[in-house]
């Protein structure tokens, strides 16, 4: 079991990053808090340890999306975020940025985890193969179709 | 950094993780950790007190399949005077039950504890019993019959018992087809084969008239029997065995 201090440092350090992640995937602020403390304690009670933050990291970021996946197939909940989360998140965006969540949102599943993984965290096509457990190919695939999907809905010059 | 980047980023920049998601995350799981410590040190005895059990089922498995095997007897000796006693005896040469098939038989077993020991204290402790050796007179004749697949050994052994010399008893080996039938019939294998061996020469004897019958009577009549058969046949050593083979002659000392 990992200590308190642990909890805590990866608490800092994550959990903006898992929150995201939840969002783009879950449809309610109450879902993501349930999917976040089953992330986190799962993390307590991972007794493997970690070569390097990256790992760390690149571990939450797998952690999390399997969650949500979990998750999402365990209630049979539709995929979809729904406009009232959105809501409740993006009070504070200007016009632009809400209009590229939506979209965002509007993905199919696997391609706003690549999206996502891609632009905000900045993680390589490789990266997020390893990340997704899928083919380097398959990466580059769904980045692919989900950059035409954004260019197709926000207009030729997004990308 | 690209446009796209810049834009997504910007698109996500404000979901966070709330300080109370947080503090909820952090309080939950510092439940779960105490929780967790404490069903752990509960599962401590829990673990100690499984294995306990479990040490005490192999140990009683052990015992039970230990005292299963004390308990089976492989060997019998009936020994017959006129009380007609059986022990059992188990493979570490154990008396493991005894058994009287007359009213003197009865009688002495309730005299002379002969249970748990070897059959070769049980002999000998028979043997010098006071109570027993009221049946040992000059007229008595001691038999001791044995069934068992070592009891060519078992006599030779019984038969260095300085009691058993000096009471110049006789031994017989038999089997357990004959014990089953002696059984049957509510009297000792030692008896019963001395009863075949009398109904070889005597159409008329019975098993009920044995069963009144000490060994020295039954043994007399035998010699009786053997001794007119010997008269009227060319002189053949008479068995002490009976015709369905259910025993074979020891000898006698």
């Amino acid at each position: 079991m990992k200590s308190t201090e642990d909890v805590n440092r990866v608490m800092d350090a994550y959990a903006d990053m898992v929150r995201r992640i939840c969002f783009v995937h879950l449809k309610n602020r109450h879902d993501t808090e349930d999917v976040f403390q089953n992330v986190y304690m799962k993390y307590l009670l991972y007794e493997g340890t970690f070569e390097s933050m990256e790992h760390e990291k690149a571990w939450f970021a797998r952690v999390t999306i399997n969650a949500c996946t979990d998750w999402l197939r365990a209630l049979s909940r539709r995929k979809w975020v729904s406009l009232d989360a959105l809501a409740e998140e993006s009070t504070e965006l200007d016009n632009p940025s809400k209009e590229v969540l939506e979209t965002v949102l509007k993905l199919p599943e696997k391609y706003r985890d690549v999206i996502y993984l891609f632009y905000y965290e900045g993680y390589t096509a490789v990266e997020i193969a390893r990340i997704l457990g899928k083919k380097e190919n398959t990466v580059y695939t769904w980045l692919s179709r989900a950059k035409d999907i954004l260019r197709e809905r926000l207009g030729g010059d997004w990308l | 950094m690209s446009s796209a980047q810049n834009k997504i980023q910007k698109s996500m920049e404000n979901i966070k993780a709330t300080e109370v998601m947080k503090q909820n995350t952090l309080r939950y799981l510092e439940a779960r950790r105490v929780s967790q410590n404490r069903s752990a040190s509960r599962q401590k005895p829990h673990a100690i007190l499984q294995y306990a059990v479990a040490v005490i089922c192999i140990f009683f498995l052990a015992g039970m399949g230990g005292y299963s095997v004390y308990r089976r007897p492989v060997s019998y000796i009936s020994i017959d005077v006129n009380p007609s006693i059986e022990l059992a005896v188990n493979r570490f040469d154990r008396v493991v039950s005894v058994t009287g098939y007359n009213a003197d038989g009865h009688d002495i077993l309730q005299h002379v504890p002969l249970k748990n020991i070897s059959y070769l204290q049980a002999i000998d402790r028979l043997l010098q019993d006071a109570y027993y050796s009221r049946f040992l007179s000059r007229d008595s004749q001691l038999v001791v019959t044995v069934v068992s697949e070592h009891s060519d050994a078992m006599l030779e052994q019984i038969q260095a018992n300085d009691s058993f010399q000096a009471l110049d008893a006789l031994t017989y080996s038999s089997d357990t087809a004959c014990m089953k039938e002696a059984h049957q019939h509510e009297m000792s294998f030692g008896k019963y084969r001395a009863f075949l061996e009398l109904a070889q020469y005597d159409d008329d004897i019975t098993v009920e008239d044995c069963h009144g019958m000490s060994m020295g009577e039954i043994q007399n009549r035998i010699k009786t029997c053997q001794g007119h058969n010997g008269k009227n046949t060319t002189g053949g050593n008479p068995s002490k065995g009976h015709q369905n083979g259910h025993s074979k002659s020891h000898g006698h000392h």
